[in-house]
């Protein structure tokens, strides 16, 4: 498989804060990665370095051009889109104007893109900026960096506060732009479910670092030590979570949704007071894109939490009470 | 907008400032003159001008300044000729050098002027003797105080009449103002004041011929008010178009043109008294 | 009373008569602000683009120079120009004095720092998600100047309206280095001064009601400019 990207020791800094801290990381062309993480945890820094706006602080990020600009191969859809104070029309066409294409071009090119985002172009076209409702606005955003027909497209957070409908405009104009020109989508969100759904694979970022191609879930500090070795740390719910073998006070643990097992919790009650057990609600089920896996996000102590559904799904829909279950030999560590 | 649009503006923008500088310097037939205000107030060069680009084809273009400055531009070699009226600077800027061919051409005088009752009563007093008067009875005087020819001549009157410590004097107030804005202070405050005749024909005509302030004192030698032209030195200032400026003193000093400054009048009024007119 | 009502008598008058006079200082005030407002915001416009836009060290002593200029005293920037421009100063081979190129340069030096400081707060004001956008739709160089100068172009012809009537109205400096030259580089400002000079109140009244009227013009085509934008 042919690479877009090969990430090599890089190391970004702002100040003295290192945001980004990736050593060896490969993307794949004609693929649709996810880029998953909390606030801060460095995915727009990443999507930035990615798009080449800027460069890392140490280390290489390589871009396998195909042509000699790549500039004009890569196109960025910011978290929060500017919309130029102009109309619609000159929004979409900008960056075809600076790619110098024609204008009965740029008309067809203009009206298309409109369309795939699910605008009307002869409704939309003459609309002026502040004309527009924030799924629109960003809708507009999208389709200006569509009818670039880059090579890659990377999109920061492109369903944040948008409407359903426009989140769903969004996810098909991004399958079609990489089934029909074979675009490399690289796309970060918060939203789980929706990266499950439109992935081929994922990168889990945390605090600048990858630390897995899935969705672990992440158990922050601070924690208490209790006795011996046994430590807690109390959820903002007040639920308790016991574990042994806590490295430190502000520790934080991974667990891979297959290493979390989930049970209805009226027939969990013997794993009341275990160790490394939590209470939460099923908030919705999806199938992973690329693996087949059925995986549940559970809200539990106010977070969310991924498991793979083993068994019968139906004990499992949304809405459903559960206890979520790690073995604390497979949580991996990070200080 | 294209690049090549917006690139062809500028340079039409940047061709029409330099075409703008390098029709400035071609003007070449032009003899720069630095004045006084009160003398451009009388109109004498608007009338006389004309004439000189008749007779020698040269362009006369002035600056009216106050005396003080019009030396100063003398001095920087921006000008090539002077005319000013205030005798004793005049000697000493050409015995420095940076003058030549000073020709005194003609006179008018000044007037004291004030209220119409006359609360000090100089009315026929001779200037010293009124300027004493004046100060002793503590009337207000209101002074130009700008360094002009006309505040020149008043200070030399003062000293005079051995007042010389009036600056901080409550009765007298400077106005650091041209004549007519300090003949209007002098009226509304009820002052005297120092003025060259020309300027008061105007005012008095401005005021339909009542006038708040009338002439009290006139006809003194001591008010006579000396014009000459001077030539910008031109072995201090090479750059300087001095045979313009000697034409031009030759041409102002012939008994022609004398008679004609002699002849001018403003509001039925003759102004200047001609030194050369035979 | 009588004056302001003689003023307009004269003003009309003066404009309906064609006054030879007055069209000439009318010239010399639209040519020479011309020179001075293309020459500023030539300048002015990049240099205040610089200023808003880029991080540098210095930076904010810069801000506060320009920003201090703005209190630049024309008479001040007569004398100035004056000295370099005088036969006796540094550039006096150029033969600039008392012509309407010795104006536009004084005034330049007045409407720059407005022009400056205005654009840098417009650019400075803009989103600062613009720049972003910008870069990740490809604009480079020149282009990301014009598009960014654009998206604040409402701000900067207020800039240029604000210098526009300080250079307009400006009097010491056309006074001091153009000389109040009849015909030549008298101005309807310098000639306001001298008609007043000589006691002509009305007329000088006059004469300023011609200046706010072209003044009126010019805003009004400005703003023509801007609602069609």
């Amino acid at each position: 498989m042919d690479l877009a990207y090969r990430l090599e020791g890089v190391r970004h800094c702002y100040g003295n804060k290192t945001v980004l801290c990736i050593d060896e990381q490969a993307i794949e062309l004609n693929r649709i990665v996810g880029i998953v993480g909390h606030n801060g945890s460095g995915k727009s820094t990443l999507l930035r370095l990615l798009a080449l706006l800027e460069h890392p602080t140490r280390g290489k990020v390589h871009y396998f051009a195909e042509s000699k600009e790549p500039m004009f191969e890569i196109a960025l859809l910011p978290q929060e889109p500017y919309l130029l104070r102009r109309s619609v029309f000159s929004n979409v066409s900008y960056g075809l104007e600076i790619r110098g294409c024609g204008k009965n071009e740029i008309r067809q090119r203009v009206y298309d893109a409109l369309s795939w985002v699910g605008l009307d172009p002869e409704g939309f076209a003459c609309r002026r900026w502040y004309a527009l409702s924030g799924g629109e606005a960003q809708r507009v955003a999208l389709a200006a960096r569509l009818v670039l027909r880059p090579r890659v497209l990377l999109l920061d957070e492109p369903t944040t506060s948008v409407d359903a409908e426009s989140g769903r405009k969004i996810r098909e104009a991004i399958l079609k732009a990489r089934n029909e020109w074979g675009t490399t989508v690289i796309v970060s969100s918060h939203d789980r479910q929706w990266l499950f759904d439109v992935c081929d694979t994922i990168i889990h970022l945390f605090r600048g670092r990858v630390v897995g191609s899935g969705v672990e879930n992440i158990v922050f500090g601070p924690w208490r030590k209790l006795e011996g070795d046994l430590w807690i740390k109390i959820f903002p719910d007040g639920q308790k979570f016991l574990c042994p073998g806590v490295p430190g006070c502000n520790a934080v643990g991974l667990i891979d949704p297959s290493d979390m097992h989930m049970f209805p919790e009226a027939t969990g009650s013997k794993y009341k007071r275990r160790a490394c057990c939590i209470h939460g609600t099923v908030s919705g089920l999806s199938m992973v894109r690329s693996t087949g896996d059925i995986i549940a996000t559970v809200y539990a102590g106010g977070e969310p939490f991924s498991a793979k559904v083993s068994g019968c799904v139906e004990q499992f829909t949304p809405g459903r009470r559960v206890i979520l279950l790690a073995y604390p030999d497979k949580i991996r560590w990070m200080s | 907008m294209s690049n090549k649009r917006i690139l062809a503006f500028f340079v039409a923008i940047l061709s029409i400032f330099f075409g703008n500088v390098s029709a400035t310097l071609s003007g070449n037939n032009i003899l720069r003159m630095a004045t006084t205000t009160s003398t451009d107030n009388t109109g004498l060069l608007d009338f006389l001008a004309p004439e000189f680009k008749e007779d020698a084809g040269i362009e006369l273009q002035w600056v009216a300044v106050g005396t003080g400055k019009a030396l100063e531009l003398g001095k920087n070699c921006d000008v090539d000729v002077l005319l000013v009226h205030a005798p004793s600077a005049e000697k000493k800027y050409v015995a420095k050098g940076y003058g030549v061919d000073r020709t005194e051409i003609m006179y008018n005088d000044f007037v004291i002027i004030g209220p119409k009752d006359d609360p000090a009563r100089i009315k026929g007093k001779s200037p010293v003797e009124a300027l004493k008067i004046i100060a002793e009875k503590k009337a207000l005087f209101v002074s130009r105080g700008d360094n002009s020819g006309t505040h020149k001549k008043e200070l030399s009157l003062w000293k005079e009449a051995g007042l010389t410590n009036i600056d901080k004097a409550e009765w007298y107030i400077q106005t650091g103002q041209g004549m007519i804005a300090t003949i209007n202070v002098a009226a509304e405050r009820g002052g005297y004041t120092l003025t060259d005749r020309g300027t008061y024909i105007k005012y008095e005509y401005s005021m339909k011929g009542n006038p708040p302030l009338v002439v009290l004192v006139e006809g003194d030698k001591r008010l006579y008010n000396l014009y000459s032209v001077i030539a910008v030195s031109p072995t201090r200032c090479p750059e300087a178009r001095y045979e313009f400026a000697k034409r031009f003193i030759r041409w102002i000093s012939s008994p022609r043109v004398q008679r004609k400054i002699g002849d001018y009048e403003i509001l039925g009024k003759r102004l200047f008294v001609p030194l050369k007119a035979r | 009373m009588n004056y302001i009502l003689e003023g307009l008598r004269q003003a009309v008058m003066l404009l309906v008569k064609w006054d030879p006079e007055t069209y000439a200082a009318i010239r010399a005030t639209l040519t020479v602000t011309s020179y001075s407002m293309c020459a500023s915001l030539l300048l002015g416009i990049p240099a205040g683009f610089a200023l808003g836009y880029f991080d540098f060290r210095g930076k904010r002593v810069l801000r506060t120079m320009v920003d201090t200029c703005l209190a630049f005293p024309t008479v001040l920037i007569g004398l100035l120009v004056y000295a370099f421009l005088s036969r006796r100063g540094p550039l006096g081979s150029l033969n600039l004095l008392f012509s309407l190129s010795a104006i536009a340069i004084g005034q330049t030096i007045l409407a720059l720092p407005i022009i400056m400081s205005l654009t840098a707060t417009a650019v400075e004001s803009l989103d600062r998600r613009l720049r972003l956008t910008l870069l990740s739709l490809g604009a480079r160089g020149h282009k990301l100047l014009f598009t960014t100068l654009w998206e604040a172009r409402h701000a900067l012809l207020i800039a240029a309206i604000t210098a526009y009537g300080r250079v307009l109205t400006e009097v010491g400096i056309s006074m001091m280095v153009g000389g109040n030259i009849k015909w030549h580089t008298r101005t309807i400002t310098t000639a306001i001064a001298l008609e007043t000079g000589k006691g002509n109140f009305g007329l000088g009244i006059a004469l300023g009601i011609v200046l706010m009227l072209i003044a009126l013009i010019v805003n009004l085509s400005v703003m023509s400019l801007r609602k069609k934008s």
